[in-house]
């Protein structure tokens, strides 16, 4: 019968019921709703570190990531690339030569990371073809070719045609340059990558580096995401001597942005539930000082105060669950229908979102694995929300109530 | 009219309901002292009915609370059924009035989001009564309170006398060993009035339910057989009446 009671209490004052529960219905709409953003924006960002700059793990020789010695190649690179290339899970794999150097124009000079690639490789392992805006990929019967990001031809003034320098030290620490010709313009979702690596032909660059026929990085592209680990394992198991990294590895700040970006999630439900906590406890305050004499006529005929404190509850929890539902359900028709079509945020802040490594075309995402965790939050807020109300009830002396 | 001694003669003797001693109530101790209660003494018997007559603030209301249970007293003792209540602890009192002491408030106190049969349902849901026993119990209640026609109806729906006709069977629900009620007539009209004291006076006669009502409506001491008179916190009278009607 208290189930009952209380729900019926809660319908006894409609429109303050009905705006309490639409409260609840928006924050929660509201929580959901970021944290939908914030899902999409992470998986999108993940996707990116993976599908576009570093892949699903990378092979390096042990020495060559503390320096970036270029003369530190894998060894029997080749015949590597050829084994992990035959693997089943394996999708693409991409050889890359890579040292730093200086890009100069007529105008400056900047620090740049140099890529040597084999275009067709590349183009499936980072998407290096789908990124180009301005001019054309490589073409295999020219030479010094270079492929710059967005960021780097805006502050060094190049366009597609345009020469430029690019001077760096090869093997021998001997400091060496090559004159290079803009075949295309790239532009990613992560403006400060964009701005410092540019991909140059392979051969351009071993010839330049003299490592011919080597190379210092295997990019690998799993064809599912789950396989990360047990073909991490089997690279070591069967190739030891090698660095093999897992991209949270290689981009450990990614995994601590989508690690912080959870318990950002929860910290912002919590703030919402808690700001919500005040208009529950509003609520039942005033529901319970309506109804002092009521409450001091049921003390008087025998009903305990664990009752009474259990009438409240139901009632708090029933007037917090109802508006559940209808958050939930609104939060998740928005995010269905922007996860299909996107939500352009480029007008809101996009470079500064490119500057992070976030595209402007979010796809939100329900977090359907936070659904519990949001679910405690409510029933939390709910029974936060009734102790202060229940208190006071309990506190009421039948006889002075029901003078009242 | 009869003395309270006529009432215990007999060839049984009544048992004893209530037992109050000494018990004195005071508000303000420490700054203006007033004596809601003054040194009382009242002894009941099982199947009176008394009532407690005497102004605004001779402290009627006081003594019932003291006597339910509802309010402890600040000296002397009562015991009900042999029960000193003054010494149960709040939660213990609970407890006790549940299982002995049935309640009727001036103002229809019912539980406005349950009807009829819910409110006196309620009390019997309390003390763990089995469906097929509420079920009965009610079927006799609202003949009795002759509302069978009203049982699904919500107060806000009932007339203030249907209200308090329905205070008395939530009141007689739980089988109390008497039942108290805090000027039941008080916001009735005289049909209303006399229908619920016609009820209660044939529960009293037909089921020896004791009662002890405050009032200061003649219309309901006529009736009462007997009458205790309180002024400024303390008995004046005591005596027994019987109505007219009754006699």
């Amino acid at each position: 019968m208290i189930v009952m009671m209380a729900w019926r209490n809660i319908w006894r004052n409609k429109m303050r019921s009905l705006v309490i529960i639409l409260s609840i219905a928006l924050g929660l709409f509201a929580g959901i709703a970021v944290l939908g953003l914030y899902k999409g924006m992470m998986k999108s960002r993940v996707r990116n570190v993976i599908d576009a700059e570093q892949s699903h793990l990378q092979i390096h020789d042990p020495d060559f990531k503390k320096d970036y010695e270029p003369k530190f190649t894998l060894r029997n690179g080749a015949s590597l690339l050829k084994a992990i290339s035959a693997l089943p899970q394996v999708k693409a794999a991409s050889p890359r030569s890579i040292t730093n150097g200086m890009l100069a124009t007529a105008s400056g000079s900047s620090g740049v990371q140099i890529n040597g690639v084999v275009p067709d490789l590349e183009y499936r392992t980072s998407q290096l073809k789908a990124k180009i805006i301005e001019g054309k990929p490589f073409d295999q019967a020219r030479k010094n070719q270079v492929i710059i990001g967005k960021k780097l031809a805006t502050k060094m003034k190049l366009k597609t045609g345009a020469k430029l320098v690019l001077t760096f030290t090869d093997t021998a620490g001997n400091l060496v340059s090559g004159a290079f010709r803009v075949a295309a313009i790239y532009r990613s979702d992560n403006a400060p990558l964009d701005e410092r690596n540019v991909y140059v032909n392979i051969n351009d660059l071993d010839n330049l580096l003299n490592i011919p026929g080597a190379f210092h990085e295997i990019a690998i592209l799993l064809k599912n995401d789950e396989d990360v680990g047990p073909v991490q394992q089997l690279l070591k198991h069967k190739f030891p001597g090698y660095q093999i990294e897992n991209w949270r590895e290689i981009s450990p700040e990614t995994d601590l942005l989508v690690k912080t970006t959870d318990q950002y999630s929860y910290i912002i439900m919590v703030i919402i539930m808690f700001a919500l906590a005040f208009g529950i406890i509003n609520t039942m305050l005033m529901a319970i000082l309506e109804r002092t004499r009521e409450i001091g006529m049921m003390v008087a005929l025998g009903t305990t105060r664990i009752r009474i404190f259990l009438l409240i509850l139901t009632e708090t929890i029933f007037i917090t669950i109802t508006g559940t539902p209808i958050g939930i359900l609104g939060g998740w028709l928005v995010i269905n229908y922007f996860n299909k079509h996107g939500l352009d945020v480029s007008g809101m802040g996009g470079e500064m979102m490119s500057s992070f490594g976030f595209g402007t075309m979010i796809y939100p995402e329900f977090p359907i694995d936070k659904l519990l965790g949001i679910l405690v939050i409510v029933i939390g807020t709910a029974l936060i929300s009734c102790l202060f109300p229940a208190i006071k009830a309990l506190r009421l002396r039948p006889s002075e109530a029901l003078m009242r | 009219m009869a003395d309270i001694a006529d009432i215990q003669k007999g060839p049984v003797k009544k048992e004893t309901v209530i037992d109050a001693h000494n018990i004195s109530k005071v508000y303000n101790p420490d700054t203006i002292p007033v004596y809601a209660v003054n040194n009382v003494h009242l002894h009941l018997l099982k199947g009176e009915f008394t009532a407690l007559v005497g102004p605004s603030g001779s402290g009627k209301t006081t003594l019932l609370n003291l006597i339910g249970g509802l309010d402890k007293p600040d000296s002397g003792n009562i015991y009900i059924n042999g029960v000193d209540i003054t010494q149960l602890s709040s939660g213990e009192l609970i407890d006790f009035r549940l299982k002995n002491i049935g309640f009727v408030f001036q103002s229809f106190n019912l539980i406005p989001v349950l009807t009829a049969k819910e409110n006196v349902e309620f009390i019997m849901l309390l003390q763990g009564a089995a469906r097929p026993q509420r079920d009965e119990r009610i079927k006799q209640l609202f003949s009795q309170i002759q509302l069978e026609d009203k049982l699904d109806s919500r107060p806000a729906q009932l007339s203030g006398g249907q209200q308090q006709r329905v205070a008395v069977a939530r009141a007689l629900a739980s089988k109390p060993r008497f039942v108290l009620a805090d000027e039941p007539t008080a916001n009735l009209d005289s049909q209303s009035a006399s229908n619920l004291l016609d009820i209660m006076d044939k529960l009293n006669k037909e089921e020896n339910i004791t009662f002890l009502f405050s009032t200061h409506d003649q219309r309901v001491i006529d009736r009462a057989r007997r009458v205790v008179r309180l002024v400024d916190g303390k008995i004046v009278s005591d005596s027994a009446t019987v109505s007219t009607e009754h006699a």
